[in-house]
């Protein structure tokens, strides 16, 4: 404790030397073409870096000093200082310019397109956004009801209702531009070309930050099998994707599969800048009278903290396979779950059903993962990370002989 | 009024019928900003499980005292945590959401109608009614005797005409029957209950222009001009309106879960309604 309180003390007066490429790293709007952005995460780095490698523009070396002071004589704007001096940033494309403030971020379908919760949640002090799941062409979506709760969960099958890729740049593009809050689309489609053309026209948009690409969509072209659990498919239009757009490029993994490894090497191959993990359980409720499926598509999605454990083995699984950053997602409810997902290799994470009950969760959680990085005498939260993979390679997990029920 | 996180506190609890319960909640917030017809989205103390907040009707709002009621069913493990609440605990609730009824201000005469718990949709647009010097009628239907809404509860000046589907209280069938007798009496019609009384309420209504031959008196304000399904000013005009109900997620439009399927296309309960004109309704999609 004592030892890393000198770190960040001794570091503090290099500072300033440093601080200037965090300008253009800090800039509110992300340029794609600007290439100063030095680091990269690497998942399993677990060696603390004093805040020469992360600089900052505001950085004043006596409030710095404030970290090693004592709790008790602590003041409260002492504390806030020294709180916002916590390194929570996280770059998820080092090539490409995807810097996120902090690692919580809101995920797809829970979040709309960011402005419905209004002022109930400051949407500036998110990590990033992810909206609403986008196609070509406006969908109705699916017949209601769509969503019921289950034990520990919920199950939803929306069925990918929105206005088209157009309706949404036209209506949101402009809200975006003018948040610091990074948006990332998430996009799908119902063949390579669909995605193709939805990545192209938000090729250059203001406002638009990154892509998610949803592959847990039947492809049509072959015969309605999710791109997301064939290895070829996923490999093909994440390629496609790759080569149509130069924005920031996030992968979101469907659980629902035998083994999810070869399919996250492949997106790593294709291209991807990170993946994401994981997309809903597929799963169902009956209806009340027990004649039919709840759900009007009677299959659902499975979200909520009943799927963490499965999100939390497949962070861990992927982590060992690919070295481009993992955004984790399942089941967060509290900072535990994050912590928990940090230490199976995911550098962001995702919040979603939680949301629903507690709208205020994701801006939160940023603030209770730097009190715990100063709790700990961290100045950043990247020694968090991956310390629950195993330590060398070949261990059991690694050879694919686990248990696997 | 835009909605917000408030922290309402238990204020009195009581059971009203078999199985329904009235909350009373201190929340200024809520009591001077909700109108009839909007609802907020409560966070059950049970977090064993619970992953979803429930959304209630506003049934009354008081903004001389600051209190709320809302009136509910025991239906799962969301309302029975909700029973065993105690005055002075505080619930987390997200509101005022939705849209509300819509009154012509030149109606005199309120049609009414609730089917069982429907009366929660319903009640807080009875004390708007009468506070603005309408007359107002509450039609209600309920199984049986037992089940039959306190008059008590209800403002004085409202009638109040009861049907059971077994004849153990007023008239002996269903309250869509009785509303045939008051279509005639009533400028506008409001409805909360099960689906399938609202589509037989939706029948009744179409076409009740043409019927009855309402008279236009005078020049009619907008020279025509047609209002755009689902605006305000379109429902205020509009003869029935219903207040629909669906399994919902967020309540405040983001995650799509609560929609109906309207003339338009899917419908927001938590945005664009939880109150529709009921030609908004898509009604041969409702079973």
């Amino acid at each position: 404790m004592k030892a890393k309180k000198r770190v960040v003390t001794s570091s503090g007066g290099r500072l300033p030397k440093v601080a200037k490429p965090a300008k253009g790293a800090d800039k509110p709007k992300r340029t794609p073409t600007v290439r100063t952005i030095k680091s990269a995460i690497v998942p399993v780095d677990r060696t603390p870096r004093p805040g020469s490698d992360r600089p900052r523009v505001e950085t004043g070396s006596a409030a710095v000093a404030d970290l090693g002071a004592p709790a008790a004589v602590r003041t409260s704007l002492a504390e806030r200082e020294a709180l916002d001096r916590i390194d929570l940033s996280v770059e998820l494309s080092p090539t490409r310019g995807l810097r996120l403030v902090n690692p919580i971020m809101v995920a797809s379908g829970t979040f709309g397109y960011g402005v419905e919760y209004g002022e109930v949640v400051d949407v500036q002090r998110i990590g990033a956004i992810c909206c609403k799941g986008t196609t070509l062409k406006p969908r109705a979506g699916n017949l209601p009801p769509r969503v019921t709760e289950t034990p520990g969960g919920m199950l939803n099958s929306i069925g990918l209702q929105n206005p088209g890729v157009d309706a949404v740049i036209e209506k949101y593009g402009p809200v975006w531009q003018g948040w610091k809050v990074p948006v990332i689309v998430n996009i799908a489609g119902e063949s390579i070309e669909d995605y193709v053309e939805v990545a192209r026209r938000l090729d250059g948009v203001p406002g638009v930050a990154g892509i998610e690409l949803n592959i847990s969509c039947p492809n049509v072209g072959k015969g309605g099998l999710q791109f997301a659990i064939d290895r070829d498919a996923a490999r093909a239009v994440t390629a496609a994707v790759r080569r149509a757009t130069d924005l920031p490029l996030l992968v979101k993994l469907s659980p629902n599969v035998a083994d999810v490894r070869p399919i996250a090497k492949a997106i790593e191959e294709a291209g991807a800048d990170a993946i994401t993990a994981i997309n809903t359980l597929s799963g169902l409720a009956v209806s009340p009278d027990r004649t039919r499926a709840f759900l009007g598509n009677t299959y659902g999605g499975l979200s909520g903290p009943a799927i963490k454990p499965v999100a939390l083995r497949i962070v861990y699984e992927v982590a060992q396979v690919v070295s481009i950053p993992i955004v984790a997602i399942g089941g967060i409810t509290s900072l535990a779950d994050v912590l928990d997902f940090f230490a199976c290799g995911a550098v962001a994470v995702q919040v979603g059903t939680a949301i629903f009950a507690d709208p205020e969760l994701p801006v939160r959680l940023g603030e209770e993962l730097a009190a715990e990085c100063m709790r700990r005498g961290l100045t950043s939260y990247r020694p968090l990370i991956g310390t629950a993979l195993p330590k060398r390679a070949g261990a059991s997990s690694a050879k694919g002989a686990e248990y696997r029920p | 009024m835009t909605m917000r996180l408030v922290s309402a506190e238990l204020v009195e609890s009581r059971q009203i019928l078999p199985g329904q319960w009235i909350q009373s909640f201190n929340a200024p917030e809520l009591a001077t900003g909700s109108r009839a017809g909007q609802f907020v989205h409560v966070r059950t103390g049970d977090y064993s499980g619970l992953v979803l907040r429930r959304p209630f009707s506003i049934n009354t709002a008081d903004p001389a005292t600051g209190i709320i009621t809302l009136h509910f069913r025991t239906v799962g493990r969301g309302t029975e945590w909700l029973t065993r609440a105690r005055e002075g605990d505080r619930l987390d609730m997200l509101g005022p959401l939705g849209r509300p009824f819509e009154v012509d201000p030149r109606s005199r005469h309120l049609l009414l109608i609730a089917g069982g718990l429907g009366m929660a949709g319903i009640r807080m647009l009875a004390d708007e009614a009468v506070r603005d010097g309408r007359q107002v009628v509450v039609l209600f239907g309920a199984q049986s005797a037992s089940h039959v809404y306190p008059s008590s509860l209800l403002p004085d000046e409202v009638e109040y005409v009861v049907a059971t589907d077994d004849g153990s209280l007023g008239h002996h069938g269903f309250v869509t029957e009785l509303a045939i007798d008051y279509e005639a009496w009533a400028d506008q019609a409001f409805a909360c209950g099960p689906h399938a009384m609202l589509k037989r309420l939706a029948a009744l209504a179409a076409g009740r222009r043409e019927r009855l031959g309402v008279a236009k008196l005078g020049r009619k304000r907008g020279g025509g001009k047609q209002d755009p399904l689902g605006s305000t000013s379109a429902r205020r005009k509009a003869f029935l309106q219903v207040s629909m109900e669906q399994t919902m997620g967020c309540a405040v439009g983001a995650c799509l879960g609560c929609t109906v399927i309207g003339v338009e296309g899917p419908q927001r309960v938590c945005r664009e309604g939880p109150v529709f004109a009921a030609e908004e309704i898509a009604w041969e999609s409702i079973a």
